[in-house]
């Protein structure tokens, strides 16, 4: 297959520029960058370095101020919110460092969250809900609200949650930041299973041993892309 | 939107209007005292609506009252009271010469007469003279014995008939028929009791001893006195017919001009739907007022609430946005959170309500019998109507900050820490 056609992610000369008072702050500020199909890659920066506002760009959850992004050949740049909502809730799956889940809803209900807003049916919900927490092991707590699981558990939760609707790619920011190293460990070996079953992973870190798993790492500073590495050997931090 | 994510919805709202359960009563307490002001100002008017058919059915649709006096006080009292009285003579002459009518029946009242029963003197009377076929008409039907007949009736003999409230209160615990009671110092026996007929606003009309005309003008006089004329038609079509004619013959018998007004009054039961109209227009302007009031600050309330759910679960918000909420999802989600909680406020008032009106009703027939026909039963349309308000008060409470819930950037709501 020509590598071309297997672009997720193509971003052209993106900039984020904030207007802070009377100051603009340039979160971004020249920044191309291209992602594959099944490609597992890492982004790395210090704080400041534009990383989160990256990763919203990528997310949808933010537009560019100048620059093109493509996302599966579409171009999401100039989208409203609503059109927006849709590409997140059909391309993206994610994954944040403090979980976001829904305090009152089960787990099952928080995974079945994207599908309610993709229209999806009841049953058929349930159902794809289901299958989606016993691939990361939480077949027996799916009527389990989050305060009553662990945090690797509920990481868990919300990795299900980013497959449920087989997304183009997950976006995982500082997954493992608000949990003990051997947790970690687990929810790493996990995003790293799911890369090896096909998925497009796009990692945020300023850990470089997470950042380790990723087969591209790319080091932000200063709203630039500082460097490139391509890691010779992958997924070193979960085994 | 598609429906399952409504019930979804629906399922979110409630479960988050019971984590809240005291928040969610306090604020739908305003709506709840607003739509209360409606279904007793609703009530208040069907009672009265009640009233008036019940006014009707005494006095008579087919019927006409021809007076010196105006019932629906509509007239300047000050050119009512320059007129003439209505004599006797004139009032036979009505009665004679009148052909389209079923029955002319001549009546005189006399306000607070000197009435009474073993030297115990009853005060709040009225004595009303008046022929024998006054018990031909829709006021005039017998509870206990009879009415006087034609001949007590010519030959003025001193027979009286008591409305029911008389009877009551001369006669308590005794039957009325037969005792001997006094009318200005003259002797009258009881020969019969009225049905009960008074409802609110003639509820003189059981207070009424009833004698023939001719008794009554031999104790009260014909001078100063001005009689009434009760007409009925045949038929209810027939009433424009009786009432030409009968204003012909009475500007006749009253030598009019043809350029003087009408110095009488042709009164029929029309002339109570401006006073039943006025008491309505009456209890609108203050419970509109009242309404008005409270469902600002019913929707203040709510409004309010809805706000601080807002900003509460900013996260939850960005959350739901991030995974694919659209803003009219999330608009959706607390205009129907607000709807609900007013539904609620509705379902509670009409409760309430419905406690406080059977009480009332009970309580008001105890202390004032004319009131019996009140409703106890909150008639269903009052249900209706108090949701369909819920509903647009929910909606105006909503709007405002489901629109603040739906203009959040995910990105700094899934930010936001409580």
């Amino acid at each position: 297959m020509d590598k071309e056609d297997n672009k997720i992610i193509s971003l052209h000369n993106i900039a984020k520029i904030y207007q802070m008072g009377q100051e603009k702050v340039f979160a971004i500020r020249d920044i191309s960058l291209d992602i594959y199909k099944n490609e597992y890659v890492a982004i790395m920066g210090p704080s400041g370095s534009g990383k989160s506002t990256l990763m919203n760009l990528i997310g949808c959850l933010d537009t560019p101020t100048f620059g093109k992004y493509y996302l599966n050949n579409q171009d999401v740049s100039n989208l409203d919110d609503n059109q927006l909502a849709k590409i997140r809730n059909k391309e993206i799956g994610f994954v944040f460092q403090t979980f976001n889940l829904l305090a009152r809803a089960t787990a099952l209900k928080n995974v079945e969250l994207p599908l309610i807003y993709a229209g999806i049916s009841h049953s058929e919900r349930i159902e794809r809900a289901k299958k989606a927490l016993e691939s990361v092991g939480l077949g027996d707590r799916m009527n389990h609200k989050p305060n009553e699981l662990s945090g690797g558990q509920r990481q868990r939760v919300a990795i299900a949650r980013a497959l449920v609707n087989n997304p183009s790619i997950i976006l995982a920011d500082e997954p493992t930041g608000n949990l003990d190293s051997k947790t970690g460990k687990e929810i790493m070996s996990l995003l790293n299973s799911l890369w090896n079953n096909g998925h497009t992973i796009v990692l945020v870190s300023h850990e470089e041993e997470i950042a380790k798993n990723a087969q591209r790492i790319i080091k932000l500073r200063d709203g630039l892309i500082e460097k490139e590495i391509i890691n010779p050997n992958p997924l070193a931090y979960s085994n | 939107m598609k429906l399952s994510a409504l019930i979804e919805i629906l399922r979110e709202v409630f479960d988050s209007l019971i984590a809240n359960k005291l928040r969610s009563i306090l604020s739908a307490l305003g709506v709840v005292i607003g739509i209360s002001f409606v279904i007793l100002m609703g009530w208040a008017l069907a009672t009265l609506d009640l009233a008036f058919e019940k006014t009707l059915d005494i006095i008579g649709t087919d019927m006409i009252y021809v007076d010196k006096y105006d019932w629906s006080g509509g007239k300047s009292w000050k050119i009512i009271r320059q007129r003439k009285n209505i004599t006797l003579r004139q009032a036979f002459e009505l009665i004679n010469r009148l052909q389209s009518a079923e029955l002319a029946i001549p009546v005189s009242r006399k306000w607070m007469p000197n009435v009474k029963y073993k030297n115990e003197k009853f005060s709040g009377l009225i004595t009303t003279g008046t022929t024998y076929e006054y018990a031909l008409t829709p006021a005039g039907t017998i509870n206990q014995g009879r009415f006087f007949s034609l001949f007590e009736d010519s030959y003025g003999m001193d027979v009286a008939v008591l409305g029911s409230k008389v009877a009551e209160t001369m006669f308590p615990n005794d039957n009325p028929l037969g005792k001997i009671i006094k009318i200005e110092n003259h002797n009258f026996v009881v020969i019969g009791v009225l049905d009960k007929k008074g409802v609110l606003f003639i509820d003189f009309i059981d207070n009424q001893i009833f004698i023939p005309l001719k008794s009554f003008i031999s104790i009260y006089g014909e001078i100063n006195r001005s009689i009434e004329i009760a007409i009925k038609s045949p038929r209810v079509e027939d009433l424009e017919n009786v009432k030409s004619e009968t204003i012909g013959l009475m500007r006749e018998i009253r030598n009019l001009k043809p350029h003087q007004e009408d110095d009488f009054s042709i009164n029929e039961t029309e002339m109570f739907r401006s006073s039943i109209d006025n008491i309505a227009t009456y209890i609108w302007s203050i419970g509109i007022g009242m309404t008005a009031l409270s469902f600002i600050v019913g929707i203040i309330g709510i409004m309010n609430i809805m706000f601080v759910s807002v900003t509460e679960r900013t996260k939850e918000i960005g959350i739901r946005k991030t995974v694919g909420a659209k803003k009219i999802n999330i608009l959706i989600q607390f205009i129907i959170e607000a709807t609900l909680l007013c539904m609620i406020g509705a379902i509670v008032a009409f409760i309430i309500c419905s406690i406080i009106i059977f009480i009332a009703a009970i309580v008001l027939q105890n202390i004032y019998p004319a009131l019996d026909f009140v409703p106890k039963i909150l008639p269903f349309k009052l249900f209706i109507i108090s949701a369909v308000i819920a509903f647009i008060i929910g909606i105006l409470a909503g709007i405002m900050p489901a629109i603040r819930a739906a203009n959040l950037n995910p990105v700094d709501a899934l930010r936001y820490e409580n």
